[in-house]
């Protein structure tokens, strides 16, 4: 009972990274921007993150700063593929590149290394916390109740309101968009943006709130693991939030299983995450009796194309 | 003439990060230029280094001519080492022929592991990019379990297989060279010859330039694919036989950092072409000695090579957009 109790407590510390990731990069990709540089940008977030607060001693101006400065990495994300329109796959694997070496260089220079940060103290949710089995749920950092109230506010954004219809529209056809007199190059430029802001909180959860440390590399092909979450939930928020939830209660199952008594090898339970998410991907994959709509895998059509207003495709 | 000038260009300010970083102008030039390429000893150290780079970028450039993004090359080779590593471990064959079996070995380890990413794509449209980093992450921790467990040096407690017996060790060809040079130039030509001359190469540029239409004129692209990344799988294994044998002279717990990344840089900059990808490579060998004596003499972290790494492909995938923005300005004046 003890140990049902305390996975599911520690559900919500592993979920809202890949949740908040997976959300960063929807808002992206729905504009159409393959987004393969989460994992870069999380590592930029979780470093200044950790640096925000040992600069500043505020864990909310930490956070704003991570996502300040994913935001800005990410211009050059954004001038690569929509003012000088490098082919997105490689413009995003530059990036991871380019930020796991940056990263690792500036938490040497700066000395943001191995600096223990205290992070949000948790706030319990009274009488919820009392309840039996999931009260834990309620005894959370603040982030944690955020986060459902920012899935809320981003699923409305683009399914309700004028501005993320438009965003969309962007993503499936910008040609036809263009001719609408949508700003078709404004909005990626912004949805980018955005989704960096988004991605680099997750990365600053990691560093500031779950680890409470910078150490190099430290996002561990989380990133990644929030691409193939997308890609599992068919680009909708929600089934997003849903699998960002599936992930975080199997990484959160690993410590529980090993309290319990149940004796696995360690590297191979360090390997689950990544298997389960090939094993996700392949699941995905397979061909379905119910999927025969050709629309069915949701994939915004003019993901990873360059939008070129002059020429003829 | 644009490319060479963005290579310029993004070394231009890597050095301006380093400079920043604590390293003077002078040192820099006498470090990297000067000491580096100008002093024997230094210059058998990149050509020892390059070894191993030059078979990865042709790793990168076949798998990427199949428009197969093979980002498991790190994982490929780690398999590579770690089959060539139980050839010596279980002590397969006679001792004469151990070197070759250990080679032979690497070949199908990184073989092997290229293969569930490719038939994923094949057969189910699996993204090779995130099948191939998962594999990564998988056959990490497959090296970190052998070498904390049973592959332990019993000799001390560090995180390595026992070191190689003399005849498990690529031999030198002159002081500080050894076999592996030769080799990496061996298979630079026979991709040459796989690319240009042999009919799956034919095939492959049919595939490379419009699967749909290979298809349609009676190209086998699936074939060709499956046999190209493999190929591509090999040789990243290959370079993993490589690193372990002929460098570390055991296998270790970190030897394949940087290299994956380095492989797909290799064949970008290069335009997937084999022979600029020899070239590029031993480039990429100077940025990795010059990398190590910073790290040395100013404790500049060794990531500022993958920095500066990022920071070329950036610059020379930008510089594409000049190229095809001049070709259509001529296009319209005529």
């Amino acid at each position: 009972m003890e140990i049902i109790s305390s996975w599911v407590g520690n559900i919500p510390d592993l979920a809202v990274p890949f949740a908040l990731a997976a959300l960063g990069l929807i808002v992206t990709e729905r504009a159409g921007v393959l987004a393969l540089g989460a994992e870069g940008l999380m590592l930029v977030g979780a470093l200044f993150g950790v640096g925000g607060y040992l600069l500043f001693d505020s864990t909310g101006i930490a956070l704003l700063l991570a996502m300040l400065a994913a935001s800005g990495v990410s211009i050059l994300f954004a001038v690569m593929v929509l003012v000088l329109r490098i082919n997105q796959v490689i413009a995003g694997l530059a990036l991871v590149f380019f930020c796991q070496g940056l990263t690792a260089l500036l938490g040497i220079l700066f000395g943001w290394a191995s600096h223990p940060v205290s992070g949000f103290e948790a706030w319990t949710l009274w009488p919820l916390s009392e309840l039996p089995i999931v009260g834990r749920l309620f005894i959370q950092n603040p982030v944690v109740y955020l986060t459902p109230l920012i899935f809320f506010a981003v699923a409305i954004y683009l399914n309700h309101s004028m501005s993320g219809l438009k965003l969309r529209a962007v993503g499936e056809n910008p040609q036809a968009a263009d001719a609408a007199g949508i700003p078709v190059l404004t909005y990626r430029f912004a949805a980018i943006l955005a989704g960096a802001a988004l991605i680099g909180l997750a990365g600053a959860y990691i560093s500031v709130l779950s680890t409470k440390m910078w150490i190099e590399d430290m996002t561990g092909g989380r990133g990644w693991i929030a691409v193939a979450l997308v890609i599992f939930a068919r680009w909708s928020p929600w089934r997003a939030f849903a699998g960002a939830i599936l992930f975080g209660s199997i990484e959160a199952l690993i410590p529980q299983l090993a309290a319990a008594g149940v004796r696995l090898p360690q590297y191979f339970v360090f390997m689950t995450p990544y298997v389960v998410t090939l094993a996700v991907m392949i699941w995905v994959a397979l061909p379905k009796r119910d999927q025969n709509k050709p629309d069915q895998k949701n994939q915004p059509d003019a993901l990873g194309e360059p939008f070129i207003r002059e020429e003829r495709r | 003439m644009i490319i060479s000038s963005a290579l310029v260009f993004g070394l231009l300010i890597s050095a301006l990060i380093l400079v920043a970083a604590g390293v003077s102008a002078s040192d820099l030039f006498n470090e990297f230029v000067l000491y580096t390429l100008f002093d024997g000893q230094s210059l058998r150290a990149v050509l020892f280094q390059a070894a191993p780079l030059i078979v990865l970028g042709l790793a990168g450039a076949l798998a990427f001519r199949a428009r197969f993004w093979n980002l498991g090359l790190e994982g490929q080779m780690i398999w590579g080492a770690i089959a060539a590593t139980a050839v010596s471990l279980f002590e397969i064959g006679p001792p004469s022929l151990r070197l070759v079996l250990m080679f032979i070995a690497a070949i199908i380890g990184g073989l092997m592991w290229a293969l569930v990413p490719v038939l994923l794509k094949l057969h189910l449209k699996v993204n090779e990019i995130i099948s191939t980093l998962m594999l990564n992450y998988i056959a990490v921790n497959f090296l970190l379990f052998l070498l904390y467990g049973s592959w332990k040096d019993p000799r001390d407690s560090f995180p390595y297989s026992p070191q190689f017996k003399s005849f498990e060790r690529l031999p030198n060809i002159f002081d500080g060279v050894n076999l592996a040079i030769p080799i990496a130039l061996v298979i630079a030509l026979l991709v040459l010859w796989f690319t240009r001359i042999s009919r799956a190469g034919l095939y492959l540029r049919f595939v490379d330039s419009s699967p749909g239409v290979a298809a349609a004129v009676g190209v086998p692209v699936q074939r060709v694919i499956l046999l190209t990344v493999l190929f591509s799988g090999a040789l990243a294994g290959l370079a993993g036989f490589m690193v372990s044998a002929g460098q570390e002279e055991r296998l270790t717990h970190s030897f394949y950092l940087g290299y994956g990344f380095s492989g797909i840089l290799i064949a970008f900059l290069a335009r997937n072409q084999p022979i600029a990808a020899t070239v590029v490579a031993v480039l990429v060998a100077t940025l990795f000695v010059g990398g190590r004596s910073l790290q040395v003499y100013y404790q500049i972290p060794f990531s500022m090579v993958q920095l500066i790494q990022a920071i070329l492909v950036i610059c020379v995938a930008s510089s594409d957009f000049f190229i095809r923005y001049r070709i259509r300005r001529i296009q319209s004046e005529a």
